[in-house]
């Protein structure tokens, strides 16, 4: 048996996933009766027919006519390397972090960013990291440098880096910012740090 | 029946032309435009970033603004593909064929008057249609108890999944999905938090921003920066806008015939722009003479444009009427309504009589505004066009950041945000088309709520789904449309539909 078409062999693997998944969490909640559904009822069906769906996919995956190969993702071997170093050297100096506030959060996640990218391409690892930092440095940090390290970390996920150009960008984009979010619609976002 | 329209009408229009509902009308279709004209934004991003801006706005002002910027987004849509050759709008997909073509024949500028014309005279006719059918829809709609709606449900899914483009199977797959990652959070029946592995923060289910914003702002993102940029801008200047006599008796049938396909489909469950368009230009390729088409046509540009706006207007009956939205921006509308403390449903139209009529004649008014946007100012949306994708996307990134930050003022949606991203782009990678996913995941609490209600009022028998007329109606087309679906002509048809 040759995977044929590797794009429904992953899909196929991903729904059933979900499926199941969903289903094995709903067994901790009341099924109810098809008269008084309780609250596993509608999503253990869901699932059901969703792991249904899942597993047909899978089995196309076999004898599709549209070839496709299994490689759809990139893998990057540094990234996943640096990945478990940092996963396991958190985990080892728990106890130094300890006195820092949000370090070990922090490092975690960063762990897990790099896992997660190095499955994909350079611009979604920048991308998505730039965000998240982004919604995590908003109230620490203030609008304008959270502002400053999203442009920065995502510009870096694009093809060609141009360092002037990046500048002027954030700055008008601060500028905006701080008009048209804080002044203009009344978000209520601090500038700066600690404000 | 005339005298209450006329006099249902003349509430609407008192309402539009206020001053304030002009300016928030006027700048709901100039931001359409913007977005519209620049690709890799669209119409649900911008109204997700906007919503929670609207809580402080009258419920009018929200609602003709936000419609105001899916309307302008269609004619903004058509400048990118006729100049570009890239869809500023998914609408425009179609647009690209005859209107690029005209575009490299030096005759963009009758393109562009055509498209802008074609689309006010569909705008002006879809909002008629509106005002006669919504009225009578709402009548029967009253009617309707939970076996119905949740039969319409059905319908509005087995659409959007037909619809979808690729696999069958997967379209499907990706509804379920939708429908169950839509359970998540507290059931109102029971209390207890499912699927929330025990975070506060996911007690309350996921916010649809957050998964629209994910799936389709942040995944294409990833997937156009992963492509590299190939943007050949074709902007030549832009001379001799107006169309001959001879371009405008051309296009007059296509634009009368675009019309009245968009209008229809836009009503359907799962419709709207998008499929408006292509039945539009499918429909055009088999009338008269069509050596020209894909070479320059300019019926090839006056139907599909025409229908993808008369279709984005008339997608507003299933929302106004029902409740029930029929594509991601209409559930954003429900949202919008929902901030307002607004339940939307048939009730809207005898309840608040000024908001249902009011958005209607806005409407009107912000078609004639974009026309006059349109054409004299086609040099301004023009040089936009040249502003290269490595500036854009960060700035994107910052609005969509900050608009699912300003939801609850919590960093953790934000980065379910980038979560669900992450899951657009797999999806991507994977041929799964999200829209599906969407509308499930916009359905999936209404569905589970009435589907228990049917079943206790029935005492446990499912048979009522189908004995009920109504709802026994709507199941019979959604089997008979997926079967259609599934036969082998059709699904041929179908592939072909959509690798054009």
């Amino acid at each position: 048996m040759n995977i044929k078409n590797g794009k429904d062999f992953w899909a196929g693997l991903m729904f059933a996933g979900f499926g199941l998944g969903f289903m094995l969490v709903s067994f901790n909640y009341p099924m109810g009766s098809a008269v008084r559904m309780g609250p596993a009822y509608f999503p253990t069906v869901l699932g059901g027919m969703l792991a249904i769906l899942g597993a047909a996919v899978f089995v196309r995956a076999f004898v599709s006519k549209l070839p496709h190969p299994l490689k759809v993702f990139s893998f990057r071997l540094p990234l996943m390397i640096g990945a478990l170093a940092l996963g396991g050297a958190t985990y080892l100096a728990d106890s130094w972090l300890k006195g820092v506030p949000m370090a070990e959060f922090a490092l975690t996640g960063l762990a897990l960013f790099l896992f997660i990218g190095a499955f994909g391409p350079k611009s979604m690892f920048l991308v998505l990291l730039s965000v998240v930092i982004f919604g995590y440095a908003l109230k620490p940090l203030g609008l304008v440098l959270a502002t400053v390290l999203l442009i920065v970390i995502s510009a870096f996920g694009g093809h060609d880096f141009r360092n002037k150009e990046i500048v002027i960008l954030t700055i008008v984009l601060v500028l905006f910012g701080v008009l048209v979010f804080v002044k203009g619609l009344g978000l209520p976002f601090n500038l700066w740090p600690g404000e | 029946m005339e005298f209450d329209l006329i006099h249902n009408l003349g509430i609407g229009f008192g309402v539009a032309l206020s001053w304030q509902n002009l300016m928030y009308c006027f700048f709901g279709v100039v931001l359409g435009t913007l977005i519209g004209v620049l690709p890799g934004i669209g119409p649900v991003a911008t109204i997700a970033m906007l919503l929670p801006v609207t809580f402080n706005l009258s419920p009018i002002s929200a609602l003709i603004m936000l419609a105001g910027i899916y309307y302008g987004a269609q004619y903004g849509g058509s400048t990118t593909a006729i100049l570009v050759n890239i869809p500023g709008e998914s609408s425009s997909v179609i647009t690209c064929l005859d209107g690029y073509a005209m575009a490299r024949q030096g005759r963009a500028g009758p393109a562009l008057a055509i498209a802008a014309i074609g689309s006010f005279f569909a705008g002006c006719v879809a909002t008629v249609v509106i005002a006669l059918f919504a009225p009578p829809l709402a009548e029967v709609a009253l009617k309707f108890g939970p076996a119905e709606y949740f039969s319409l449900m059905i319908l509005g899914l087995v659409g959007a999944t037909v619809l979808a483009h690729g696999s069958l199977v997967k379209a499907i797959a990706m509804t379920l999905l939708g429908l169950l990652l839509g359970l998540i959070g507290t059931d109102v029946n029971s209390g207890i938090a499912r699927f929330s592995f025990g975070l506060p923060e996911l007690s309350d289910g996921i916010g649809f921003v957050i998964v629209a914003m994910g799936v389709f702002g942040f995944a294409e993102i990833i997937t156009n920066l992963e492509q590299g940029e190939s943007r050949d801008v074709f902007v030549n200047k832009v001379t001799g806008l107006m169309p001959t006599w001879k371009d405008l008796k051309d296009s007059s049938g296509a634009i009368l015939r675009g019309t009245a396909l968009g209008s229809m489909l836009g009503i359907l469950p799962g419709g709207g722009a998008l499929l408006s368009s292509f039945a539009a230009y499918t429909l055009e390729k088999k009338i008269g003479d069509t050596s020209m088409f894909g070479k320059g046509e300019i019926r090839g540009v006056a139907a599909p444009e025409s229908a993808n706006n008369a279709g984005a207007q008339t997608s507003f009956i299933p929302l106004l009427t029902l409740g029930i939205p029929s594509n991601p921006v209409m559930a954003l509308m429900i949202g919008a309504m929902m901030i307002q403390g607004i339940a939307p449903g048939p009730q809207v139209m005898t309840e608040r009589p000024e908001l249902f009529w009011g958005m209607i004649a806005s409407m009107w008014i912000g078609n004639l505004m974009l026309v006059i946007l349109n054409l004299p100012l086609i040099g301004i949306w023009v040089k936009l066009l040249t502003v290269p994708y490595r500036l854009l996307y960060p700035s994107i990134l910052l609005f969509c950041c900050v608009g699912v930050y300003s939801l609850s003022n919590a960093p953790f949606d934000v980065m379910l945000t980038a979560v669900f991203g992450l899951l657009g782009y797999i999806f991507v990678k994977l041929e799964c088309e999200p829209a599906p996913l969407i509308l499930g995941f916009i359905l999936g609490p209404l569905m589970e709520e009435n589907l228990r209600r049917a079943m206790l009022l029935s005492r446990g028998d499912a048979t009522v789904f189908f004995t009920k007329p109504i709802s026994g109606v709507l199941l019979g087309m959604a089997i008979v449309l997926l079967l259609i679906t599934l036969a082998p002509t059709v699904r041929k048809t179908r592939e072909v539909a959509f690798q054009e």
